[in-house]
């Protein structure tokens, strides 16, 4: 393992580790543009140089390879000019787009012209004009003229989605980045290029002109788009409601975890927000009145939960609790489940259109917790619930989420069987077609108002942060259930998600032992699972050597 | 007076073809190589001299030593004939006159690198020598010279000056855009299609069947002590008898415009391009320098590609830089951001000055950015712009400050 | 849809360069009298297509072929359109954008239809020394045209180009497969008169 000093300290580090990585793990940042940990080095920002004794010029950090002996310095009088320099020349032709660029704050430019350079512009002449504003699909926009040509964009259509959808035409000062004429970048990891580009050339067309970056607050969290759990941050707007029309979730980002998902998510999960600050969210638990919902109190909800619950037999009781609640919820209606013996419960409510997974990241399953349902006990036979209720069995239906009518099942039978049900009851965050039809509807948190764990397809349990408040009166999932556990008699102390976690460590194998400080930022697997790792990308597949 | 060496078929009738150049002793040399190690071959041409005709001066033997030693892969023997650089045309004669020579040291090389498939880059331009070389290329297969453990494929550039630089050219090969790779890797280790690959210059592997059949030490004492042999000068601008003229290596500027005939419209010489359009410039009273590597090195230029400009006292140099400086900007390839910007920024300045629009920080500031860019990038291509960026301004600077402020 | 990235009169007018003549690039700016044939459907002939195999087949890559079939292509098609950049993308399983990239880098390829004949006058320093500027201007005049475009009567498109490496004959041109040397106003006047 060679050892090295980077201004003035040593490192080891494995063999084939560049400088940029090397320095990193020291705290030092080597300021570069076109270096991507996920992709080819291309070398082309000449941004990174640092001096290296025993070499006559500054050299690129990215491409050069810790040796044994090396001593480097990122901070030399002669590296700072090289840097003005690069810099300067990343400048010379880039639009003073700053105030109506959504990239301020958060843009490299800035950032490093800011710390380190503060030059006087000396650049006179005209700069060159690019293409501005140009939709690259769905959810990308395209602005050339701020385009640094870092071909980062490039490389990860080529390596990372291998559609090679993006290029940079031209040579010289007129290169310019863009698709083949006439076409769209429509694949599932379009939004990619936004994180990955340094500056404002590719921005998110939802997020864009939304609210101002330096207004959000991040939370770790994960993605509740499919069974993987791609591990993400989400970004909030608590400070300017007045932005964005109020919506408090501005978008979602991919958080680096070299096991599950690398640097990327699928555009699936990256927009799967929307119904978090949507109109169609549940604030208040309701009743059914003869008008429509009425809203109560948690207190008379939670009373009447308890009652329906408890007033009738357990073989009359069924549950359809849902993969999109988090372990802690599971938990907690267990525990309700066991202490009144009610035995009919299932989670797997068919989907109305089957979903696909694709080559990389997303699975067909899009919920994103059935592995923890299936662990805690949950699973069942969801279309022998219905068939009970169909069938006037049923006296009480507590429903988690589920639209039974736009489910895989005819909607006439679903819609029958919840009329044949005494006592409907609702959990969830947006209303839908079942909760227009429940007697009872008790809101739900979602998952960004909230911290708990989902279990990946793989049995990986990962944690997610709360980023929000929960919207109007919606409580989690684990907090209700806790409440009607104690109007029936039998109360539980916990008051935290951390509670139910260590209850389900101590009661479900696969999860013995864990806590929430050993599942930490990066995830833990099950008892008795291994990892296969983030799946190599569909463009390094049977890739020729270059 | 060197002898004819390089030059020495030209003026035959149809020299082109395999039965004149035989005639004429051609494919001994390659004879001879075939009952030499591959070792000895390398060992001969370090010992002659030779160093890189196409622009870097590189030593030639020393090139090929770099192969890594027990490669068990393909090797490829790459000649650069995308010649682009302004002032030079010396390999457009080699290829339409002796085309042969070429092949014929290609096969000597490729026994002494251990290549088996040689790629011969013609820049687009030249559709007749591309003709001509391609039609000597299929008489040496009929031959069987080709064909018999090394076959050459003829491929053709399309347009861009990017593509001789040697990395440029292995990714114009490839079927890319001409950009040059990022080095490390160096060529010799990882070129073309990710293979061992040697890049040679056309004209450097015109020398090598001589040297073979005439030995190392004939050719080493044809030059100076640190480059041997001769080389064809390409002789164009303000000269009575522009053309190509092969010389020793040790020729003087001086003497090499005398045998172009002096210089032509005012007859008073201004300044020199000694070495192709990147090379620095000299003035008048520098023209005594020896035209060999490291005689310009010391001069503050470059030899280069060998091409030599002639200027007379009526030629403005404000004039001359804004040529070069629209050349650099029109060539640079984009791939990183110090010559993709400054070739175009110092483009529009220039103009600038030479419209008499220039401001009073002009002259400094494109000194300064041309220095700042210098050794900064990817290849070298920025390398040989900030030449005459720097000279021309340096040397004639009352030149540029009089259109200042017009 | 996006819109079209490499457009004539639809892109940015003000340019990045100094208003001086477009060094041969292959985006000429109006033409008219368009020489190409017009072509509907863009394929290969079952010989060519065997030529693009052949030529694969010699590169280690096949890729490496790429740029001397884009020059069939050219050819065969009289410019390279974007459906035949397409074409020539399935022929080597890479994206069209790559193949625009190569299109657009190189200059020898034309991306918009042009006269039967080119004139490419070269303009670097040797032949700017030898007064390639009046040369040019001379061209221009006879022609009526600018650089970058093409006669009335499709017959010539006229480039204006960096160094043809034939410096001992300055000034001169590229006229179509051959280099015109030692140009004189009379001479240019026979060369151009000899183009149908």
């Amino acid at each position: 393992m060679p050892k090295l000093t980077i201004d003035g300290k040593e490192i080891e580090v494995e063999a084939g580790t560049n400088l940029i990585e090397a320095a990193r793990r020291l705290g030092v940042e080597v300021p570069h543009y076109c270096y991507h940990a996920g992709l080819s080095i291309a070398g082309q920002c000449r941004l990174c140089m640092v001096d290296i004794e025993k070499t006559p010029r500054p050299t690129i950090a990215c491409n050069t390879q810790a040796a044994d002996g090396m001593v480097v310095h990122t901070d030399t009088e002669r590296v700072r000019q090289t840097r003005q320099s690069m810099m300067e020349f990343h400048l010379i032709n880039h639009p003073l787009d700053c105030p109506v660029c959504d990239q301020a704050r958060e843009c490299w430019l800035q950032i490093y012209y800011m710390k380190d350079d503060l030059y006087d512009p000396r650049m006179t002449d005209e700069e060159g004009h690019r293409h501005k504003a140009v939709p690259l699909g769905p959810h990308v926009m395209l602005d050339a003229e701020r385009c640094i040509l870092c071909s980062r964009c490039v490389r990860f259509c080529d390596e990372i989605t291998g559609g090679g959808e993006l290029g940079i035409f031209h040579r010289g000062d007129h290169s310019e980045i863009g698709l083949f004429p006439g076409r769209d970048l429509v694949d599932n990891y379009s939004a990619n290029v936004v994180d990955i580009c340094p500056v404002g050339a590719l921005t998110d067309r939802d997020f864009r002109f939304q609210v101002r970056v330096w207004y959000l607050d991040t939370a770790k969290s994960i993605c509740t788009g499919c069974a993987r759990g791609c591990n993400i941050e989400v970004h909030v707007n608590r400070r300017r409601p007045h932005h964005a029309e109020g919506r408090r979730v501005a978008r979602l980002k991919p958080r680096f975890n070299a096991d599950v998902n690398a640097w990327w998510i699928c555009d699936v999960g990256r927009y799967h927000f929307g119904f978090v600050d949507g109109p169609s969210r549940l604030t208040a638990p309701a009743r059914r009145g003869p008008g429509g919902p009425v809203e109560i109190g948690w207190d008379d909800a939670v009373a009447a939960v308890a009652e329906a619950v408890r007033r009738h037999p357990p073989e009359e009781v069924a549950v359809l609790a849902s993969p999109r609640m988090a372990n802690e919820d599971l938990v907690a209606l267990r525990r309700l489940l066991e202490v009144q013996g009610i035995r009919q419960v299932a989670f797997d409510v068919p989907p109305a259109a089957p979903a696909e997974g694709d080559d990389f990241l997303l699975r067909a399953d899009r919920t994103p917790n059935r592995r923890g349902a299936e662990l805690i006990g949950l699973g069942g036979d969801a279309a022998g619930i219905l068939a009970a209720a169909r069938g006037g069995r049923l006296r009480c239906l507590w429903v988690f989420h589920h639209d039974l009518l736009a489910a895989g099942w005819p909607s006439s039978e679903a819609a029958e069987a919840l009329g044949r049900v005494e006592t409907v009851i609702f959990t969830g965050t947006n209303a839908n077609a079942t909760s227009d039809r429940a007697h009872w509807v008790l809101p739900a948190a979602a998952w960004v108002e909230r911290e708990g764990t989902f279990t990946n397809f793989e049995g990986r349990v990962q944690r997610f942060r709360t980023a929000a408040e929960p919207l109007g009166g919606a409580l989690t999932e684990w907090d209700l259930l806790g409440r009607v556990l104690g109007a029936i008699g039998h109360p539980t102390a916990a008051t935290r998600a951390e509670h139910w976690f260590r209850d389900l460590a101590r009661t479900v194998g696969a999860f013995a032992d864990m806590s929430y400080q050993s599942v930490g930022d990066t995830g833990q697997m099950i008892a008795g699972a291994t990892s296969a790792g983030a799946p190599v990308p569909p463009g390094r597949r049977a890739r020729i050597p270059a | 007076m060197a002898e004819t060496v390089l030059m020495r078929n030209f003026d035959r009738a149809n020299s082109h073809t395999l039965d004149v150049y035989r005639a004429a002793g051609g494919y001994g040399a390659w004879d001879k190589a075939g009952t030499m190690e591959p070792a000895a071959i390398t060992e001969e041409v370090k010992k002659s001299n030779l160093r890189g005709l196409g622009g870097a001066g590189f030593p030639t033997g020393m090139k090929w030593s770099f192969i890594p030693k027990g490669h068990t892969g393909p090797v490829y023997l790459v000649v650069n004939a995308d010649e682009g650089e302004p002032g030079t045309f010396k390999d457009r004669y080699l290829l339409e006159r002796d085309p042969h020579a070429l092949i014929e040291g290609m096969l000597i090389t490729a026994r002494a690198i251990r290549s088996a498939l040689g790629f011969v880059y013609v820049r687009g331009e030249y559709v007749q020598p591309w003709r001509v070389f391609s039609a000597a290329v299929k008489e040496a297969y009929a031959a069987g010279l080709l064909g018999n453990g090394f076959d050459i494929v003829v491929h053709r550039g399309a347009g861009a000056y990017i593509c001789g630089e040697e990395t440029g050219l292995l990714s114009s090969l490839e079927g890319k855009k001409g950009w040059p790779k990022i080095k490390p890797p160096f060529p010799a280790i990882k070129g073309a299609f990710g293979q061992p690959t040697i890049v040679n210059n056309v004209e450097t592997l015109a020398c090598v069947p001589p040297i073979i059949s005439r030995g190392a030490e004939w050719f080493a004492g044809l030059g100076t002590k640190t480059q041997g042999g001769t080389r064809m000068y390409s002789v164009s601008g303000r000269v009575k008898r522009p053309a190509v003229y092969e010389a020793s290596v040790s020729i003087t500027l001086r003497h090499l415009i005398e045998r172009a005939g002096g210089v032509s419209g005012t007859g008073r010489l201004k300044a020199v391009v000694p070495g192709g359009g990147s090379a620095a410039i000299l003035t008048a009273d520098e023209i005594d320098v020896t035209m060999d590597v490291d005689g310009l090195k010391v001069a503050g230029s470059m030899i280069g590609s060998a091409g030599v400009i002639v200027m007379d006292e009526s030629v403005s140099i404000p004039e001359a830089l804004l040529v070069l400086a629209r050349f650099y900007a029109h060539e640079s390839c984009g791939q990183c951001t110090p010559c993709r910007e400054s070739t175009g920024w110092i483009y529009k300045m220039v103009h600038r000055v030479v419209d008499g629009h220039g401001h009073k920080d002009d002259l400094d500031t494109i000194l300064d950015v041309a220095k700042r860019g210098g050794g900064t990038t990817i290849c070298a291509f920025y390398d040989g712009a900030i030449g005459p960026y720097i000279s021309y301004i340096e040397k004639f600077r009352p030149e540029f400050e009089a259109l200042i402020g017009t | 849809m996006t819109e079209p990235l490499n457009t004539g009169s639809g892109a940015p007018r003000a340019s990045n360069r100094p208003p001086t003549e477009r060094a041969g690039l292959t985006s000429p700016g109006t033409t008219t009298g368009l020489a190409a044939p017009a072509t509907t459907v863009i394929a290969f002939s079952g010989a060519q297509l065997e030529e693009v195999q052949r030529l694969q087949s010699l590169y280690p890559d096949p890729r490496g072929a790429l740029l001397p079939v884009l020059h069939l292509a050219q050819e065969t098609f009289g410019w390279i359109s974007l459906p035949v950049e397409e074409y020539v993308a399935g022929l080597f399983a890479l994206s069209p954008a790559h193949v625009h990239e190569v299109v657009t880098f190189y200059t020898l390829y034309f991306q918009q239809p042009t006269g039967r004949h080119i004139v490419a006058v070269c303009h670097n320093l040797s032949c700017h020394l030898a007064g390639s500027r009046d040369i040019l201007a001379h061209v221009k005049r006879r022609l009526g045209i600018e650089v970058g475009q093409t006669t009335d009567d499709g017959r010539i498109t006229l480039q204006s180009v960096e160094c043809l490496c034939a410096c001992e004959a300055a000034p001169m041109a590229q006229v179509d497969d051959r280099y015109e040397l030692n140009l004189t106003p009379a001479r240019v006047d026979r060369i151009l008169e000899g183009l149908r």
